[in-house]
């Protein structure tokens, strides 16, 4: 997720390279619609794995909330995926803007900081 | 009441005031909202560290009440301030907790911003210098001290307010004037050319250094021939 977005940013800024752009933003618009609520179920938020998970247990009760900013989230790489076909520069800009601000909405209220 | 007035804030103080107003409101508020405007608010942060290396400069060389030594808060002057007995023009010594405290914490927040990424799309200037996981511990730090700032900002224009209402006493005025009606007493000398340009050379340096200009660049990445088709 973090590599494509890069990808994307890396166009906004310097040459815009129109595949590239398209490439990253399917493999978001995917991920972003691959049922990733499948990965956070109860008791997830007790993981230890290769490092504590930064879940914040929120995510499992306010059911309202996640909806809301996981269906923004779709949305927004869904819009991605299609102004990156069409291929402008300044409204790829802008919707990754949007796209940015739809992933920080589940970051700000469902994820805990590291200290 | 006479129409003795004393000249307190000179001219760089003021700027360098009311600039960090816009400054930190901006920042505060391109970071809440992120996307976009997270290049803004990089970009503010470097404005920022530019506005504290010059108050730090102004606070040795400028004029007699920007002086860090004129109100740096003693035990003596912080007593003395609650018995109500202290004098002077400039901040008192409780007001200059609110400023050591402001710089301090600014500092902090732009240190840490340097260094910190949001885990979307936008790193600090310097964060490739640190790493992933200790720039990721500086964004929980720069997170947690926003909202220790906001709260000194508010205790800060809730101190004004007290002021204005309660012990008659506009302070928003001479910041914005310079100069402090219906007083006496010496107003502020020195802070000459020199020491200003000094202090904005200073300002300069540090947000050179801050940009992380210096940083040498990632190497290109490999041409496109190289890269497979899958």
């Amino acid at each position: 997720m973090a590599w494509n977005m890069g990808r994307i940013k890396a166009n906004v800024d310097g040459t815009y390279n129109k595949d590239e752009v398209i490439k990253a933003a399917n493999a978001i618009q995917a991920i972003a619609n691959s049922g990733m609520g499948a990965l956070y179920l109860p008791g997830t938020d007790k993981g230890k794995g290769w490092k504590e998970t930064r879940v914040k247990p929120e995510l499992f009760t306010d059911k309202e909330g996640v909806g809301k900013v996981a269906t923004n989230f779709v949305q927004q790489a869904n819009e991605m995926a299609k102004v990156a076909a069409a291929g402008d520069a300044a409204a790829t800009k802008v919707q990754f803007g949007k796209l940015g601000e739809s992933c920080k909405g589940c970051h700000d209220k469902f994820r805990v900081d590291e200290k | 009441m006479t129409n003795k007035r004393v000249f307190i804030w000179d001219l760089p103080t003021r700027i360098f005031h009311w600039a960090l107003v816009l400054c930190v409101i901006g920042a505060v508020i391109s970071g809440q909202i992120g996307g976009n405007l997270m290049e803004w608010h990089g970009k503010l942060g470097l404005a920022v560290v530019g506005l504290i290396a010059f108050r730090l400069v102004w606070g040795l060389l400028g004029s007699t009440y920007a002086r860090f030594c004129q109100f740096f808060p003693t035990q003596g002057k912080v007593l003395a301030y609650l018995k109500g007995q202290w004098q002077g023009h400039g901040h008192n010594p409780l007001g200059a907790f609110s400023v050591f405290g402001l710089l301090a914490l600014l500092a902090f927040q732009v240190g840490s911003g340097l260094f910190a990424n949001d885990d979307i799309a936008f790193n600090g200037p310097m964060q490739a210098l640190v790493g992933k996981d200790l720039s990721d511990v500086l964004t929980g730090w720069h997170k947690l001290a926003s909202n220790v700032l906001i709260a000194l900002v508010v205790l800060h224009i809730g101190a004004i307010m007290f002021y204005a209402h309660v012990k008659k006493d506009n302070l928003v005025k001479p910041m914005i004037t310079g100069w402090k009606d219906n007083a006496e007493g010496e107003s502020a000398r020195g802070g000459g050319v020199l020491a200003l340009v000094l202090a904005i050379a200073v300002a300069a340096a540090a947000v050179y250094g801050a940009s992380g200009a210096w940083v040498p660049a990632p190497p290109p990445p490999p041409p496109a021939a190289e890269t497979p088709n899958w």
